[in-house]
């Protein structure tokens, strides 16, 4: 059984949901505590869920960045586990350095909103698509459109680096981009201000992924805001957003 | 009594010198019941005796004015598995995997501290009220938030927006973090909340039925410790229970904050999760333990209900206790209402467990300065409660006199109400449209909603403000939803507390319905003014006897029983120094049962050219209404509710959905029926882009009547394949007209109205948003 560890810092609160997800794919998910003793070795893959990881103290995801069992992650990381930040999880990755990562340092920013209409806190669907190629994370994924939700007040990608992005599209870690229905990625389809509409982002390496939606919550049919569901069976179909959880368990040997 | 080793304050006192007294200690007793302490105790009392009688004794913790009327309404059903007697009710919900689930259920207000400072105050309303569900054992899933404001565009306008804003901020600063979804709620504004706010919360919690615990020692408890877990005692809070049971005087705001307590949603996240780790060790290896959560009233209130339940007594030693501030005099300690805290009763040889969870596992003196679990005391067999400070004992009273409290019987003079039906002329009727479709009642709350996180825990079926009520599948694999709504319209309340009690009730269930869910149980906040004036509380017990009478006759589907209240609470005062009180507000939450959560629908039309119903006959009934409203008038004639008529619509709703027979349901209710056929079009999100045509040609009504009455009755959806099998299940149904087009077209007495989607759009989404503004 691949066996994947879902990270509870203090103060996160989506780990059941997205150990869920985890199991309901075939892999086998333990919630493990930031001052956990067990050895990481033992785990195949690892998702930084998300919550309010130490109250978004200064700002978030910056104290579980600095968090010895983040120096642990990165060490497996390294050794080209996968790891999914997700929400929360993606501020942490981004804070740890670990996003980008081209460079050992912080490279980006996850800032807070700028949308013309709801400032703050935001909660909504969107829909998101696969722009970048086979990763760890979106091996399923050609052009489909993804239903998912996001619900942050910090989620938009910025860099004071002026090539970053460019590099980035280069080295085809941007993965995931907001569009709209059709799949154009506009303005008008892009809820945070996030640059150039990035929604999710990886390292070179394409074995650890940074995004702000949430797929957790779009993992079955059930979930989504648009659906018609047949039956209990059809609710319970795994919708468009299951398949990153699919991919990794598919790129764990 | 026991004796105490401290000197005791001499109540032997002539009335002016026992008010000065009460004031001097910031005390809530009146001179009468001040005076029968000594009679009690047998001495005169300690001054923490005299703060815990006080708490004990506020309206707020001995329902002294409410205990005797709330017996009216019914508790017992198939569907209780526990009724309003602990923190949390818990409603049978399913079997499943062989195992009994309920839904705890808590309702609660947090009236006074959200008028005061409305963040703190909204946010610790929702944090008191999931400690109440989580204390029962359950995992706490859902918060429902019925709030009423006072006139946004009135004289106290600026500080109604602050209100209004805050509050929702609150709410979601507290229940975001935490990670509890908002699966329902409503907003009214009216004059009569400018001075007093009403926040109300509901919460749902999962629990298996063999695992639920008691707020209760267990059998053969005595020896065994008692434990408080949490955020260092402070100050905050002090004198809550005898705040949130005092007119608001606006002049006071300022001295009145230390009574409103500070919220820590981060550190309830880590004792939330500590909490269920303890949970797990408990059902695994069947410890005895008694656990509750620490609200009103604090550890005295929470250590007494706790021991006196179970005919046991309490040794405390207040040193123990660990506190955030030196010197506070040991009364603040054991009644001030510093959040996040929680109390459990185990075997001292379980204790070293729950102190190795809390304090090392979990390690809450690293995660919030000064929380931690504490050993404070002990179990005893005898009933007495004893305080220990610095070795003295301070306290030494029996706990059931604490827990006891006292009871009034209120006098009680109905008002006569004297308004009348106004004569209106027939407005413009697009334009008027428009203008109720803005109406900050009527509009859509998506601009609230979307500061919650309505989609944390990944439950969620249908979200708030898609259909008339909030639906999750809560348990991981199996078929059954469950739903909730919240409602009371304080206009209808206004001219007759009773009906609006009734209409209350029915239209939660109306609304509960309309996704597909059988209503099974119901929970109450009674928002009321001053009990002490007859006026006032005559509205209180008409509208307890509106709602008992509502839930005996709206039966239980299937039953010939009422659908039961299975938990409440009584929030009297809401009352301005002036002498103004709110609009009677008996809010009432429906929690609905769907066996498959897939058959759950929403409100918004799925398909051109399928058939819209109207069932529920329009009738002159426009008092209270919002139409009235934008007239300046208040009107007479309030809804009637036809039991048995209104018993066999909302069975045949639910039946119809069941059977798939409807794409879309949406029930009439403010605004009437013209602003139901445009949600249905607007859908929740106002993203709709299938119109309809309605003939109103069907009454003898003046069409503002019958486009604005809010007579109870729903519009729904039919596949035109499905319209036989419907007019058999509804005989008194009509077809309304039909869906397509991009605009709402209706037609009566030969005239043609048109309205844009985008027209109807611009005003729904525009109204809340500018009343905030």
């Amino acid at each position: 059984m691949k066996k994947i560890a879902v990270i509870y810092f203090p103060g996160t609160n989506c780990e059941n949901e997205t150990k869920l997800a985890c199991d309901a794919v075939g892999m086998q998910a333990d919630i493990l505590r930031w001052n956990t003793k067990k050895d990481l070795d033992e785990y195949d893959g690892f998702v930084l869920p998300g919550g309010w990881s130490y109250e978004d103290r200064i700002r978030a995801g910056v104290i579980s960045a600095k968090d010895p069992l983040m120096q642990k992650i990165k060490e497996q990381a390294k050794k080209g586990k996968p790891v999914l930040g997700i929400c929360n999880g993606c501020q942490i990755l981004v804070e740890a350095g670990l996003i980008p990562g081209l460079k050992d340092k912080v490279h980006m920013a996850v800032a807070p909103n700028i949308n013309p209409v709801v400032s703050g806190y935001y909660c909504t669907w969107v829909k998101i698509k696969n722009v970048g190629k086979k990763n760890a994370f979106n091996a399923f994924y050609e052009e489909d459109i993804i239903d998912i939700p996001i619900a942050h007040g910090e989620g938009r990608f910025v860099t004071n680096d002026v090539q970053l992005v460019e590099g980035l599209e280069k080295n085809d870690q941007i993965v995931f981009k907001y569009c709209d229905e059709n799949g154009t990625i506009n303005a008008a389809a892009n809820p945070n201000g996030s640059t150039a509409n990035i929604a999710g982002i990886s390292n070179k390496k394409g074995n650890v992924l940074a995004m702000m939606p949430h797929p957790e919550r779009a993992f079955f049919k059930k979930h989504l805001k648009e659906k018609t569901m047949n039956n209990f069976e059809d609710a319970m179909s795994l919708a468009a957003a299951a398949k990153i959880f699919e991919s990794m368990r598919e790129y764990i040997r | 009594m026991g004796d105490i080793d401290i000197n005791t304050i001499n109540l032997d006192l002539s009335d002016k010198e026992l008010s000065a007294l009460i004031k001097e200690n910031g005390l809530g007793f009146s001179i009468e019941e001040i005076k029968k302490l000594p009679k009690i105790l047998g001495r005169d009392p300690t001054i923490t005796e005299l703060h815990i009688f006080n708490t004990q004794w506020s309206e707020h913790s001995s329902y002294k004015s409410s205990k005797d009327i709330l017996k009216q309404l019914p508790t017992e059903g198939p569907t209780v598995i526990l009724g309003p007697k602990e923190d949390a009710g818990i409603a049978l919900f399913t079997e499943w995997q062989g195992d009994k689930y309920g839904i705890a259920m808590s309702h609660e207000s947090h009236n006074h501290p959200s008028q005061v400072i409305p963040f703190e105050g909204a946010a610790t309303g929702i944090g008191g009220n999931v400690r109440d569900v989580l204390c029962m054992g359950a995992r706490v899933i859902a918060c429902g938030d019925p709030l009423r404001f006072g006139n946004p565009f009135g004289k106290n306008k600026n500080r109604t927006k602050y209100i209004a804003s805050q509050v929702i901020e609150g709410i979601a600063g507290y229940g975001n973090p935490l990670g509890v979804p908002v699966i329902c709620g409503d907003v009214y504004f009216n004059e009569s909340f400018d001075d007093n706010c009403l926040v109300n919360v509901i919460t749902l919690g999962l629990i298996k039925e063999k695992e639920i615990i008691h707020s209760h020692a267990p059998k053969d408890a005595e020896g065994f410790d008692i434990i408080i877990v949490g955020k260092a005692t402070d100050n905050s809070g002090f004198g809550g229970t005898t705040f949130a049971s005092v007119i608001l005087d606006e002049d006071d705001r300022e001295s009145n904050r230390g009574a409103v307590q500070v919220p820590d949603p981060f550190l309830k996240n880590v004792l939330f999760r500590a909490t269920e780790a303890v949970f797990k060790i408990v059902r695994e290896k069947n410890i005895p333990v008694g656990f509750k959560d620490m609200g009103a009233g604090g550890i005295m209130c929470a250590t007494t209900e706790l021991t006196s339940s179970a005919c046991f007594g309490a040794d405390i030693d207040i040193d123990k206790i660990h506190v955030s501030m030196h010197n506070l005099p040991p009364y603040m300690i054991t009644c001030s209402e510093t959040q996040e805290r929680f109390t459990w009763i185990c075997p001292k040889d379980f204790t070293p467990t729950i102190l190795k969870i809390y304090n090392e596992d979990f390690d809450l003196p690293s995660v919030s300065e000064g929380a931690k679990a504490s050993v404070v005391g002990t179990v005893t067999k005898e009933n007495n409660y004893v305080l220990r400070h610095k070795g003295k004992i301070i306290c030494n009273a029996d706990v059931n006199q604490i827990t006891q409290g006292i009871k009034y019987k209120r006098e009680s003079r109905q008002k006569k109400y004297t308004g009348k039906e106004p004569s209106i002329a027939e407005p413009d009727y697009k334009d008027m449209c428009l203008k109720v479709l803005s109406h900050p009642t009527v509009a859509s709350k998506l601009a609230c909603y979307k500061h919650y996180d309505t989609e944390v825990q990944g439950l969620a079926v249908i979200r708030a403000g898609e259909a008339d009520a909030g639906v999750q599948a809560p348990i991981d694999g199996c078929p059954a939803g469950l739903a909730l709504s919240a409602d009371a319209n304080p206009r209808y309340a206004l001219i007759d507390p009773k009906q609006a009690a009734i209409n209350a009730v029915a239209e939660s269930m109306r609304n509960v319905a309309a996704v597909g869910a059988v209503p099974i149980a119901m929970t109450d906040c009674l928002n009321f003014g001053n009990p002490e004036k007859p006026e006032q509380f005559a509205e209180f017990t008409e509208a307890v006897k509106g709602l008992a009478e509502a839930t005996s006759r709206l039966h239980l589907k299937g039953t010939q029983g009422p659908v039961p209240f299975i938990g409440g609470n009584v929030s009297f005062y809401n009352e301005s120094a002036a002498g103004k009180s709110v609009a009677p507000s008996p809010v009432v939450a429906c929690l609905g049962k769907l066996e498959d959560v897939s058959k759950a629908i929403t409100m918004k039309i799925k398909k051109e050219n399928s058939t819209l119903f109207l069932v529920g006959e329009r009738k002159d009934e426009l008092g209270g209404s919002v139409y009235y409203e934008l007239h300046d008038h208040l009107g007479k004639n309030v809804p009637e509710i036809d039991y048995e008529k209104e018993k066999k619509m909302i069975h045949s709703i639910i039946d119809a959905i069941e059977k798939k027979l409807i794409l879309s349901c949406h029930d009439i209710s403010d605004g009437g029926l013209l602003t139901t056929v445009a949600e249905m079009m607007l859908g929740g999100e106002a993203d709709g882009k299938i119109g309809a045509s309605i003939n109103l040609d069907f009454s003898s009504l003046p069409l503002s009547k019958i486009l604005f009455s809010e007579s109870s009755g729903f519009v729904f959806e039919v596949d035109n394949g499905h319209i036989p099998k419907i007019k058999k299940m509804f005989p008194d149904a009509m077809i309304l007209g039909e869906t397509g087009g991009s605009d709402l077209r209706f037609t009566a007495k030969d005239k043609q109205f048109r309205l844009s989607i985008e027209e109807m759009k611009k005003a729904w989404t525009s109204g809340f948003t500018e009343a905030l503004q």
